[in-house]
């Protein structure tokens, strides 16, 4: 696969703020690739280094194998950014917002309409093409940003949490969205700090955090790089703190949380994790009311490799 | 062409600001012409006070003398300037007229013969200068042999004040005057409001920081864009003042060769330019629309008053005017205000103003430089 993207070592600094700390990450052609991170870690930060809207202290960009430079014009035309924040005209409609962003690329008026009428099917605001967009909702309104970034039909999409405050409904429409475009050929790069969305929708992901590119890899390559396997989930209707302690002896549990009536034991990789667990609550004379197992998350790939929840 | 289009048709989405403040210029200046037509009626009943200082003494000057005499009412001077200019200040001579010891030889040398000092703050005033101007004309057609024939003009101006004077153009045309004006004057006042206004408001838009950002990653280059922008905002701004030059027309008809009218339109093309450079500058610095409305607000009635807009600038005081200097508005004042026989006469006037226009313009391209440091 084609390296499209490759930003190496990229610093930026805010006055005192050091928002990308030597950053790495690579884009290949065709995939969709997740950049994840908590808030404020730097992700919109990133992806303004690599679209030239904010110049950088140290490192290098290439896209398409060129240098960005703000002047690098026959490669933005390939681009499209979907923006955190909603960037539309308040004073124009669906309809003209998405026509003027697209006359930015696309000259020809036939071709124009075309494309404009292509996004607004692709979004689903045929309804809507006359509202102003503080008639919308927050949801159409998402569409609507997202139509103006991608009606010019470019073959790199950057979509800087487009999901953001959008309910389930115009959430899922949205994820659908992005695959329908990926498989249109576009490559996406989607940030994120919602773990489901990007283990859901992300052939590669690359983990962020204060600046800096802690991990990269497919979710599988992810979770096998850590220790935690297994998670399982067990509670009792009654057991003595001492006979709680003793299921620290049970093989390859590295460690046991408990939340309430409920014990989370995790457990490194191993093939009889759930049966030696059970073997332990017979032995003991337990009975339990739930117990399942679960697989390591994203979640407990971040928390193994920063120390830290990436909950929202 | 996108940039241009989408820039004229947020400008239209914004024509309440355009509407409201064309509704107030209108209907001003139908309240004003009602009030010069009244002005008009009352000056053709009243005679003129006026003083004159004859130096010469000749049949000619006699001659020139009686006639004024029969015209207005006589007041005592002294030929001394500042004692003449607080006379006509106190309203105690409406003119002075002063008639050289080489009176005779300058009228038949067809030279600048008499010197006038006149209430330029009454339209009638002019009247004066026309009623010399006749005589003058008069007396020269009978000039023969080195004599005048001072009968021969005496019953010509005689016929003439009576078919002539009293109701036809030249009396009618300082009325007509003060509408142009008044009119022009007003004309500069919503000028400043509705450039700064709407111009403003849809650069606000467009300089919007996220929607700026879609901008600067599209392929659009940069410099074409500007050129749409600005081609925008001169389109907009064409379309406003020429529906006022278009309007002075419409109201006043054939008036408009009583005046000069050229003057009125190169003056307001000059000063619209100087307030889109304002207007440019005004959008580096802010682009926050209630700052750019109340700009709007602040500079139009501001400089409009201080500048004599909306009262002379005779009876503001000095130190007001020497404000008003610093910017466009007094100088486009001071040339609509101005009597002229050819443009050559407002050249310094029509210069500051467009000298503030290069100044705005240097001033708005640092304001700029300094936003792209920023980013
Ligand atoms: N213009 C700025 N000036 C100073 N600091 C800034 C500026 N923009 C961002 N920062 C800081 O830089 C860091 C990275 O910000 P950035 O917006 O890139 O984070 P993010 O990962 O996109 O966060 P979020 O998920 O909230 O969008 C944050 O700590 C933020 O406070
Ligand atoms: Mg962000």
């Amino acid at each position: 696969m084609r390296m499209i993207v490759k930003v190496k070592n990229v610093v930026k600094r805010y006055s005192e703020k050091i928002a990308l700390d030597h950053f790495n990450m690579e884009v290949y052609e065709g995939e969709i690739l997740g950049l994840l991170g908590p808030n404020g870690c730097g992700k919109t930060t990133a992806i303004n280094c690599i679209l030239s809207l904010l110049s950088f202290d140290k490192g290098e960009i290439e896209v398409f194998g060129k240098k960005m430079t703000p002047n690098s014009y026959d490669i933005k035309r390939q681009i499209g950014l979907v923006p955190q924040e909603v960037s539309v005209f308040e004073n124009l409609t669906v309809r003209e917002n998405i026509d003027y962003f697209c006359g930015l690329y696309v000259d020809d008026k036939n071709v124009r309409k075309r494309y404009v009428d292509e996004a607004i099917e692709f979004v689903d605001l045929k309804d809507y093409v006359k509202f102003y967009p503080k008639k919308l909702s927050g949801g159409l309104k998402r569409r609507l940003n997202i139509a103006c970034g991608i009606v010019h039909k470019p073959k790199l999409i950057f979509m800087d949490e487009p999901t953001v405050a959008v309910d389930a409904q115009s959430r899922n429409f949205i994820l659908e969205g992005i695959k329908r475009l990926n498989g249109e050929s576009s490559t996406v790069v989607y940030t994120t700090h919602y773990l489901e969305e990007a283990e859901m929708l992300c052939s590669r992901i690359v983990i962020m955090d204060n600046g800096k590119d802690i991990v990269s890899g497919t979710t599988e390559e992810l979770k096998a790089m850590i220790t935690t396997s297994e998670k399982i989930v067990v509670s009792f209707v009654s057991i003595e703190d001492s006979v709680a302690s003793l299921m620290k002896g049970i093989p390859h549990v590295i460690d046991i949380e408990r939340n309430g009536e409920d014990f989370i034991i995790k457990f490194e990789n191993g093939i009889n994790n759930l049966s030696n667990l059970l073997s332990f609550i017979t032995e003991h004379n337990l009975t339990y009311t739930k117990l399942y197992s679960k697989l390591p998350t994203l979640n407990d790939v971040f928390l193994e490799l920063t120390g830290k929840e990436l909950r929202d | 062409m996108t940039v241009f289009k989408y820039f004229l048709k947020i400008a239209i989405k914004n024509r309440w600001i355009i509407i409201m403040y064309v509704t107030i210029f209108f209907v001003m200046t139908v309240l004003n012409s009602n009030d010069a037509v009244k002005r008009e009626e009352s000056f053709v009943e009243s005679k003129l006070n006026i003083g004159i200082i004859d130096n010469c003494n000749s049949e000619l000057s006699n001659s020139l003398k009686d006639y004024l005499k029969d015209e207005n009412n006589i007041v005592d001077t002294v030929e001394d300037e500042d004692y003449i200019k607080e006379q006509i200040f106190l309203e105690v001579a409406d003119a002075v007229v002063i008639i050289p010891e080489d009176f005779d030889e300058k009228v038949i040398r067809r030279e600048e013969s008499v010197l006038v000092y006149k209430d330029d703050r009454k339209p009638q005033s002019i009247q004066i200068e026309n009623q010399i101007n006749k005589f003058l004309a008069f007396a020269n057609i009978t000039y023969e042999n080195g004599n005048f024939a001072l009968k021969d003009v005496a019953e010509a101006l005689n016929e003439s004040v009576e078919v002539h004077v009293l109701p036809s153009g030249e009396i009618e045309g300082s009325g007509i005057n003060t509408w142009f004006k008044f009119y022009f004057n007003f004309t500069g006042y919503v000028t400043i409001a509705l450039y700064i206004a709407v111009i403003g408001v849809v650069m606000s838009d467009f300089r919007d920081e996220n929607i700026d950002s879609r901008r600067r990653i599209s392929s659009k280059r940069f410099l074409e864009f500007n050129r749409e922008i600005y081609l925008g905002q001169l389109t907009l701004a064409s379309a406003v003042t020429i529906t006022f030059i278009i309007a002075s027309i419409i109201f006043m008809r054939e008036n408009i060769w009583n005046v000069y009218f050229l003057k009125y339109v190169v003056n307001l093309i000059v000063f619209s330019f100087s307030i889109l450079c304002l207007t440019f500058l005004i959008n580096n610095i802010t682009r926050n629309k209630h700052a750019i409305t109340a700009l709007s607000t602040v500079l139009s009635l501001g400089t409009s008053f201080i500048s004599g807009v909306m009262v002379p600038q005779e009876i503001l005081g000095d130190k007001v005017l020497a404000v008003a200097k610093f910017f466009p508005t007094y100088y486009f004042v001071r040339v609509n205000e101005s009597m002229i026989n050819s443009l050559s006469d407002i050249g310094f006037d029509i210069f500051m103003q467009l000298l503030f226009a290069v100044a705005f313009l240097l001033l708005g391209l640092i304001f700029s430089r300094k936003d792209l440091l920023v980013q």
